[in-house]
């Protein structure tokens, strides 16, 4: 019922808010729209456009041209479809890629490539670590995102239709080293979290090369620079128990035995010196 | 002694293909000589010596659903002949001969043909191009990656039910993989999106005028991103279209690969071919349609256009923000009045104004 003196609009129907609403969100965009077109797309006036390329000039980076020029170089190179697999945040990254980067292995052209590739399974540790007299060091899995990962992990499995290794979910568990005292496991991972490393990470910019090498040194107390050779791992007799790791009954032939053992043999006998020089 | 020697080294080097071949379980068929083996790590790889970071992981997932899964890895990387082997100093040649023997062809399939329309092109490396200029050449891996097969779109083939009917008479692994290699193909002009086209000639190539201008192209060329981007089609383009015309769409033929200045009498978009290109798509088009200005810009040096273009900005751009501005003077006026602006019972206005 009409009251004298009250305003009309009173008696909107509900659709009405509705409509009105759409209609406020279609005008937004428009105008959000044309904004953008008038003032920074390449497909109107463009005319805030030079301001915004004095902006950037500004704040241009050589070393960060030429990095995303070479990034996209090398995935032309690849020609294989490379994949960004996801990345560990910054702060729970080894603390040996701080200065080693996540392809730490250069010198034996033969074999880094190699060697790199198994970062994807092992942390540094794994192989690096100097063991203690009279402590066992025992392999488990780590992932510095999850205190107790239960798997699948990757490689530990063949995919059965397609004979490829299983993807799985967890991407970032890789087999670390322990020292067993007893029933304990103590990690023998240097974390960045620790508080050389704290410290080294927010002096490091006023040290001097000299003292730099020198703190560096404390970091590989407990870090031997030769790894461990091939069979120690790819053997019936290795360090690492592959079934205690997870891994199938197929898998673990490959890799004790078949492919990769089968591999080593034919590189022990390949780089023979001068095996090829007559 | 020579002889025994190589005959020695050759049986090597075959034992350890055959070894690595044999030893273990295939990751995908086409990886006859298992290079998978080792390939299919993600961390395979390591920082070159200038430092840069290189990745020699090949995807053994992504790979199978490739046209070339089933190409051996050493019918394109021919330069390798040990394992493990040395660093790899050579680029593929993509003109080889690869083991593959395709459908109703004896011959040994090579791309060979396609490149050698591609060196008649435009971006072929002519020998009175200066070095500056074929540096800046592109190559076959500088456009194409490995490619993917994609589903067709289904508007176009119905994927799944002619599939079904091959599988009547075909084993359906075979028949799959040659169905989605006809079917990959049946799309515009390319298996690429029209935005996937324009982003590919436009990055780091034609949009860099410094580069294009450090290789002498001519003015039209210098400009050809800018006003293909203010054109009709660039338009449409960028705001999604998947019929719009890209760059591929008007320069090349089927062949893709054909593309020549506009002055060479092979340019599907030489004044003598234009109206046959436009009519791909506008079917009526004639002489004299095919005379509007495609890559056209707008300057004062083409005054009628330019006082058009202008015109009609002024209306487009003052419809709009002259509405907006007129609901934001409303919004002003009525919050001046005093009357409040809340959202319940009724209307968005409420109270009396102050005005008498």
């Amino acid at each position: 019922m009409k009251v004298a003196g009250k305003p009309k609009r009173l008696e909107h129907p509900k659709s009405v808010y509705i409509i009105g609403f759409i209609f406020k969100i279609v005008t937004l965009l428009v105008f959000i729209g044309v904004t953008y077109q008038v003032t920074f797309s390449h497909h109107g006036p463009g005319l805030l456009i030079p301001m915004k390329k004095k902006m950037d000039e500004k704040q241009r980076s050589a070393i960060l041209d030429e990095v995303r020029q070479q990034e996209a170089y090398e995935k032309h190179r690849h020609f294989h479809n490379t994949v960004e697999y996801p990345k560990l945040p910054e702060n729970v990254q080894p603390v040996c890629y701080i200065c080693h980067s996540d392809y730490p292995h250069s010198k034996s052209k033969k074999v880094r490539a190699l060697l790199n590739m198994h970062t994807q399974f092992f942390v540094c540790e794994t192989c690096h670590i100097e063991t203690k007299e009279g402590v066992d060091l025992v392999y488990k899995w780590y992932n510095p995102l999850n205190e107790d990962p239960q798997g699948p992990f990757f490689g530990t499995s063949y995919d059965s239709d397609t004979g490829n290794l299983a993807e799985v979910e967890d991407q970032f568990s890789k087999i670390a080293p322990y020292y067993r005292y007893g029933e304990r496991l103590e990690s023998a991972l240097q974390i960045q979290d620790a508080p050389l490393a704290q410290d080294y990470m927010n002096v490091r910019d006023k040290l001097t090369p000299e003292q730099r090498d020198n703190v560096k040194k404390k970091f590989h107390v407990s870090i031997k620079p030769k790894g461990h050779d091939c069979k120690d791992c790819h053997s019936k007799q290795g360090i690492l128990v592959y079934n205690d790791l997870g891994f199938s009954l197929n898998r673990t032939v490959d890799l004790q035995q078949l492919n990769i053992a089968g591999m080593i043999t034919k590189y022990e006998k390949f780089y023979i010196p001068k095996l090829f020089s007559y | 002694m020579q002889h025994i020697n190589y005959v020695l080294k050759a049986s090597l080097i075959l034992s350890l293909f055959s070894m690595a071949l044999i030893s273990s379980t295939p990751a995908v068929a086409a990886d006859k000589e298992n290079c998978l083996m080792c390939h299919k790590y993600k961390q395979l790889g390591r920082i070159d010596e200038d430092g840069r970071k290189r990745n020699y992981s090949v995807d053994e997932n992504i790979y199978a659903n490739t046209t070339h899964r089933n190409v051996p890895c050493r019918d394109c990387h021919s330069y390798i002949k040990k394992l493990p082997h040395d660093p790899v100093t050579e680029e593929v040649n993509c003109a080889n001969e690869c083991h593959i023997k395709p459908p109703f062809s004896k011959e040994n399939f090579s791309h060979k043909n396609i490149i050698e329309v591609y060196n008649n092109s435009a971006h072929g490396k002519k020998d009175d191009d200066s070095q500056a200029v074929r540096d800046a050449k592109p190559h076959c891996k500088y456009c194409h990656l490995n490619p993917l097969y994609t589903m067709v779109d289904e508007k176009r083939v119905a994927f799944d039910t002619t599939l079904t009917r091959c599988l009547n008479c075909h084993e359906r692994k075979g028949v799959t993989q040659a169905y989605k290699h006809i079917t990959h193909r049946l799309r515009h002009k390319t298996s690429r999106s029209p935005q996937e086209i324009v982003q590919l000639c436009s990055k780091n190539c034609h949009e860099d005028i410094d580069s294009m201008k450090s290789l002498n192209v001519s003015r039209e060329s210098l400009e050809a991103v800018a006003t293909y981007n203010q054109s009709v089609h660039g338009k449409s383009v960028a705001l999604g279209s998947q019929e719009a015309a890209d760059c591929v769409s008007c320069h090349a033929t089927s062949a893709i690969h054909d593309i020549y200045k506009k002055d060479d009498p092979k340019a599907t978009v030489h004044k003598d071919k234009i109206a046959n290109t436009c009519k791909q798509c506008h079917e009526d088009a004639n002489e004299q349609f095919a005379k509007i200005d495609v890559h056209s810009k707008i300057d004062k040096e083409k005054p009628v256009l330019y006082v058009a273009n202008t015109s009609l900005h002024f209306v487009f751009y003052g419809s709009v923000f002259g509405l907006v501005g007129l609901m934001l003077l409303e919004t002003f006026g009525r919050k001046k009045d005093g009357i409040k602006w809340q959202i319940r019972r009724g209307t968005t206005w409420r109270g009396k104004s102050k005005r008498k």
